[in-house]
């Protein structure tokens, strides 16, 4: 479904991927591990268009996106729950949700697709009139799941969904990812949380320095030496 | 008490036209985070045009609003898409937005200079002079319409930006452009809608402006500096905070008549301004971007 093909990309001078290449197939929960720095939201901007990449080329359904404007990646079908979940702070969380839809396959059912996300996270329903910025972090994170998720999406990018949650809450969030899997949808994970991503992942890849180091089935990762000792602390 | 309540009342109908005025600035710096300086110029251009209009085939100043706001929306479109658009964005763009938009300014006005001489001007219908009893206190028929136009203008803008998914998108690309970018807005596209409401909201200012004040080609200049008034008071583009703010400056304005010769008032908004910045940096209302 996704297929990313040996891209450089960079900020200015500063190299950040240097011929990365990976797969996602339909149905599948990739994760994308690796330290800070390694390239991994980088990745994933070059897949939403955010980010251009310099060389290489990025797949979606077979059709090469280079000539394909960010904007209009929304409605192939393409989500991302971005790092620091990127609300729009002063916007009621029921707007949020709204402009998710924005895009003109979806809008015509945003009213039902709403009413998904408020039974998925039905806490969204009660905050619906608050300013995303007053929810705590782990609502902010529901919010920006929800407000993908009402693009419709065929293939979702997360990335680091857990980060700054409580321990329960990054359960809960776990448990939706691996909701939205059963229900047909394909997800590309970044992750700092090794364990638990490589838990619900179908195949994982491990990326240092903007290049895949390591990939294989998640049972593979986890039983890789290398990287019980590097990330699993084993 | 009769003299309190017709200064009460010339408050609240300046106020009006200074919300107006002051809105299109704003949402223009809350948007795209830039301060266009043209908006003076735009100011003025609406004045000549309604007065043009009016002079030469003696349309109605209220019945040319439409068609002047339809034709400013577009040229801010044009200035967007032509020159704007081609400024890094950013801190990185600032002086260079107000070096171009100031060229922009003093270009029209050397323009307006070439073609209508720089005599006042007046834009003189048959009820410009025409008043009536208003609570107890005589008002010019006049006021009350630009009043009632800015009531008008504001609120639809008010329901455009809460109601419609354009409004929202607006306010949204304001507080995150790549949030907005993610979810299918064409945040440029939003940029240049943004710069054409805030052009022709200068120019409908002006137009009303014309109805109430003489004017010549420098006419914008003291507009644009209440307009930062305004804006500084009463924060960004929240419709509300633009209107209390505007009723400040105007009852200041209004009020300090009694205490201070009349050619000292419009020094008065500035002082307001300082002590503002001097004492509340984020506006009455604590910063708020289109919220």
């Amino acid at each position: 479904m996704l297929e990313v093909r040996a891209i450089d990309a960079a900020y200015g001078d500063v190299q950040v991927l240097a011929g990365l290449s990976l797969e996602v197939r339909e149905k599948e929960i990739v994760t994308l591990l690796g330290s800070n720095g390694a390239g991994k939201t980088t990745t994933l901007r070059c897949v939403t268009g955010l980010l251009a990449p310099r060389k290489g080329e990025v797949l979606f359904r077979g059709q090469p996106l280079s000539k394909v404007a960010a904007s209009d990646r929304a409605g192939l079908g393409i989500a991302l729950v971005p790092e620091a979940r990127e609300l729009w702070p002063q916007l009621t969380v029921r707007e949020n949700l709204e402009l998710g839809a924005y895009d003109k396959r979806a809008r015509g059912r945003a009213a039902q697709n709403l009413d998904r996300v408020q039974v998925m996270f039905p806490r969204l329903l009660e905050r619906r009139s608050q300013v995303a910025g007053s929810l705590s972090g782990g609502e902010q994170q529901m919010c920006a799941i929800g407000r993908a998720l009402m693009s419709e999406p065929s293939l979702l990018l997360l990335d680091e969904p857990s980060l700054g949650l409580a321990p329960i809450v990054v359960e809960q969030m776990f448990e939706a990812i691996r909701a939205l899997h059963a229900s047909g949808m394909t997800i590309l994970l970044v992750e700092q949380n090794l364990a638990a991503a490589l838990e619900i992942a179908t195949r994982g890849y491990v990326i240092e320095t903007g290049q895949v180091k390591l990939s294989g089935t998640a049972a593979e990762l986890r039983s890789d030496p290398k990287i019980r000792a590097a990330y699993l602390g084993l | 008490m009769d003299r309190f309540a017709e200064l009460v009342i010339a408050s609240v109908l300046l106020a009006g036209l200074y919300a107006t005025m002051a809105y299109g600035l704003g949402l223009i710096y809350g948007v795209l985070r830039i301060v266009n300086l043209n908006h003076g110029g735009m100011i003025m251009a609406g004045a000549y045009a309604g007065w043009y209009l009016h002079s030469e085939y003696g349309i109605d100043p209220y019945l040319s609003l439409l068609p002047v706001a339809a034709v400013s929306f577009l040229l801010g479109i044009a200035m967007y898409r032509g020159l704007v658009h081609r400024l890094p964005r950013g801190a990185a763009g600032g002086v260079q937005s107000l070096l171009l938009l100031f060229g922009v300014w003093l270009v029209m006005r050397n323009v307006a200079y070439l073609l209508f001489t720089g005599n006042d001007q007046t834009l003189r219908t048959s009820y410009s002079t025409r008043a009536a009893v208003l609570a107890g206190a005589l008002v010019s028929v006049n006021r009350v319409a630009v009043f009632a136009v800015a009531l008008a203008t504001l609120i639809i803008l008010h329901i455009l930006l809460t109601r419609t998914y354009l409004g929202k998108a607006i306010r949204a690309v304001a507080q995150n452009p790549d949030s907005c970018t993610l979810v299918g807005i064409r945040v440029e596209r939003i940029y240049a809608l943004t710069f054409g409401l805030g052009t022709a909201l200068a120019a409908i200012a002006g137009l009303l402006g014309a109805t109430l004040f003489p004017f010549n080609p420098s006419f914008g200049a003291g507009e644009l500096l209440k307009s930062f008034v305004v804006v500084v008071l009463g924060g960004l583009g929240s419709v509300a905070g633009t209107a209390i703010a505007a009723l400040i400056l105007a009852a200041v304005e209004v009020f300090a008549i009694l205490f201070i010769p009349a050619y000292l008032t419009a020094a008065v908004g500035f002082v307001l301004l300082v002590l503002v910045l001097v004492l509340r940096p984020g506006g009455l209302f604590g910063q708020r971007v289109l919220g």
